[in-house]
């Protein structure tokens, strides 16, 4: 054999050493080295690393933060209503070898599996123990802190951090639903009937103000005219009574006759006289002496 | 996913990828490289001839420019709204600004390019439950850019996926956070007046989370697109809204007929006391004239009370007869006296019940009935034979 063959084949065996010997950690990554599969180190720094050829081995798991999203559950609440629920669960591996001993090799579908069940379980729990009003609003936070502390125990021993779980939905079943929108149509119903005797309440009541206002101004002003006539009047009394005093038998006969001339002969009255009156004494002396 | 396939024991997670492959291209790469400086050291070190000397100056001249170019392929361009993140052997090393920039070259070094300025949005649109267990339809419409490109890069798998929105995380967070603020709020206060202030909760809420998880995003704006009753109960609401604007029409209305009777009263008022107020001058004045008359007649009737008497009497007796039918009846006759009241009558009502003119002529009709009737002592008197005095007698006229 030529000795630059031999040369040859040592330098690239030497490479291929020098090769096998050097692999890569991505940012995103967390490994595991393994010597003849037995962990000997589970926190190797992102970059280029070394290991033994043929000895070690190494494993690779994302470092980056998961999500679960689960498929709609259904769930029981306090008032025995069912609510559809939308959960999403962030995780990330936290300790790599415990995370690969526990689940199978670090099968993340397993770990998946685990985490869900824990979660639905949790949920389960929480939602049976409120209302729904109580699940829908202030009270979210506080499900999830209670989900997540039992869980985060367990998620420990899986090697694994949770780092929020989160109600994406909270909804009706379609029949559930349906009466819903019952009541929202009955109420605003009556949210709309409201609105319209209210309406007429109010336009009731102006308007009796208005017959109120409008009636005192009339009485108030009947009161104020009738005071200036009877102003007048009186006046007029005083100043007939004084010119009549002059001579009451005189002003007795002149108003007399005033009152015959104002009520008689008028309309074609009829009037039925005797010949012997006062008004004929010359008209029959006349007839008696042609 | 790649890691959710059975049997995934070993699979590599990021295979799928192409900067963070392991087994791929560099270590491929540097194993070539290697294989090549074997056969250059093994063939300069062997042949010691002219031919071999000028084939090795020519794979030395080769290896130069390979050096040359590959140095070269170092250099990338960052443009003015990314960043870019410099990776050794997949370690985070640097983070560059815009602008021409040098990194070792392909195996060793690769850059990540980040856009950061760049706006991005995602909605969502969906009913929702709200607090009083009413269901709205709500959109939601969020900006965000990436805040810090490390985060971005390497916290969480598919921050904001954009090809497919309902994959990433902030859509995710959005989705789950609109839910969580609608389910907080009143229908009433959602649809109303509480929008501008529900997108601000939830866009804080958002930023809190995505902070929380070290996303590197950063919301700009969360608008409410559309917040809604459903479709389902929609006609119910209009119905409502419509209710609210018959109730300012009711209202109106009234306002309306206030607006008319209150000033009519008041100026049936204002006529009411002009027209006292006259009366009041007319009656008083006119009490003076009727005094002042009377005074100064009886100062005349004190000087010839007999004459003035006699007088004043014959002028009222001759304006009233003038005015009147008369029969004179002598009551020392004999005779019976027929008098056709009811024809008379007649002549009165049928008067009052026609116009004037009617009534004219019925009182003529009347007259020559009454003349053609054999009672002797009828009067043929008519209005066409009295002669009114000139001169009115001094009798106070009626008002």
């Amino acid at each position: 054999m030529d000795i630059k063959n031999i040369l040859a084949v040592v330098a690239g065996a030497l490479a291929l050493l020098l090769y096998s010997s050097v692999y890569t950690v991505d940012q995103r990554e967390k490994a595991i080295l393994f010597k003849f599969r037995e962990i000997v180190n589970a926190d190797i720094k992102p970059g280029l690393n070394f290991r033994m050829p043929f000895i070690t081995t190494v494993s690779k798991f994302p470092a980056t933060v998961q999500t679960l999203a689960s498929r709609p559950e259904q769930f029981l609440t306090g008032e025995k209503k069912y609510v559809t629920v939308d959960f999403f669960l962030k995780w990330r591996i936290e300790d790599v070898s415990a995370f690969y001993r526990s689940t199978g090799g670090g099968r993340i579908p397993d770990a998946e599996n685990r985490l869900e069940q824990l979660m639905k379980d949790g949920l389960r729990n929480e939602f049976s123990r409120r209302t729904i009003q109580e699940a829908l609003s202030g009270e979210r936070g506080s499900i999830l802190q209670g989900v997540e502390s039992k869980s985060k125990e367990v998620a420990k021993q899986l090697g694994i951090e949770i780092v929020d779980v989160r109600v994406s939905r909270i909804d009706f079943p379609d029949t559930v639903s349906d009466s819903v929108y019952n009541r929202m149509r009955s109420d605003r119903e009556r949210v709309a009937q409201d609105f319209r005797s209210r309406g007429q309440e109010e336009g009731a009541k102006i308007e009796a103000n208005a017959n109120r206002e409008s009636t005192i101004i009339m009485a108030e002003a009947y009161k104020e005219a009738e005071k200036i006539r009877g102003e007048g009047d009186a006046k007029a009394a005083e100043i007939y009574a004084q010119a009549y005093q002059q001579d009451a038998e005189f002003y007795s006969f002149y108003r007399s006759l005033s009152a015959y001339r104002n009520t008689i002969g008028k309309n074609g009255d009829v009037m039925v006289l005797e010949p012997t009156s006062e008004f004929f004494r010359y008209f029959k002396q006349q007839a008696l002496q042609p | 996913m790649p890691w959710n396939e059975p049997g995934g024991n070993q699979q590599d997670p990021w295979s799928g990828k192409k900067r963070g492959s392991g087994g791929n291209d560099p270590e491929e790469l540097i194993r070539k490289l290697n294989e090549k400086l074997g056969k250059l050291f093994g063939g300069s070190g062997g042949n010691g001839d002219n031919s071999s000397q000028n084939s090795s100056k020519g794979i030395i001249f080769l290896l130069i420019l390979f050096v040359v170019g590959w140095l070269l392929s170092g250099f990338y361009t960052v443009d003015a709204r990314q960043q870019g993140l410099v990776l050794r052997f997949g370690a985070y090393q640097a983070t560059t600004d815009a602008g021409l920039h040098w990194r070792l070259p392909y195996p060793i070094e690769t850059v990540e390019i980040v856009d950061t300025e760049q706006n991005r949005s995602a909605q969502d649109r969906n009913t929702m439950l709200t607090k009083d267990e009413n269901i709205v339809e709500v959109a939601v419409a969020a900006q965000y850019k990436v805040r810090n490109p490390e985060d971005y890069a390497f916290n969480i798998l598919n921050p904001d996926f954009l090809a497919d929105q309902t994959q990433g995380t902030l859509y995710q967070v959005m989705r789950g956070v609109a839910r969580e603020v609608i389910g907080r709020n009143d229908m009433d206060f959602i649809l109303k007046e509480g929008r501008a202030q529900i997108a601000s909760d939830i866009q804080n809420q958002m930023q809190q989370v995505l902070d929380n998880y070290k996303s590197g995003l950063q919301i700009i704006t969360v608008n409410l697109t559309y917040a809604e009753a459903p479709p389902q109960v929609k006609e119910a609401f209009d119905e409502a809204n419509k209710a609210r604007e018959d109730a300012n029409r009711y209202q109106n209305e009234a306002q309306t007929y206030a607006n008319k009777v209150i000033p009519e009263a008041r100026g049936k008022a204002a006529r009411l006391k002009a027209e006292s107020e006259a009366f009041r001058q007319e009656t008083v004045s006119r009490a003076e004239g009727d005094a002042s008359r009377f005074m100064q007649l009886v100062t005349e009737y004190r000087k010839a009370p007999e004459v003035t008497r006699e007088r004043l009497y014959l002028e009222t007796m001759e304006t009233v007869m003038a005015g009147s039918r008369k029969i004179v009846i002598d009551s020392n006759s004999n005779n019976m006296l027929y008098l056709p009241l009811d024809q008379l009558n007649g002549q009165t009502s049928t008067a009052a019940g026609n116009t004037a003119q009617a009534a004219a002529a019925a009182m003529q009709n009347a007259t020559d009935k009454s003349n053609a009737t054999p009672t002797p002592t009828d009067v043929p008197a008519t209005n066409a034979e009295v002669t009114r005095t000139g001169r009115e007698a001094g009798v106070r006229e009626s008002r």
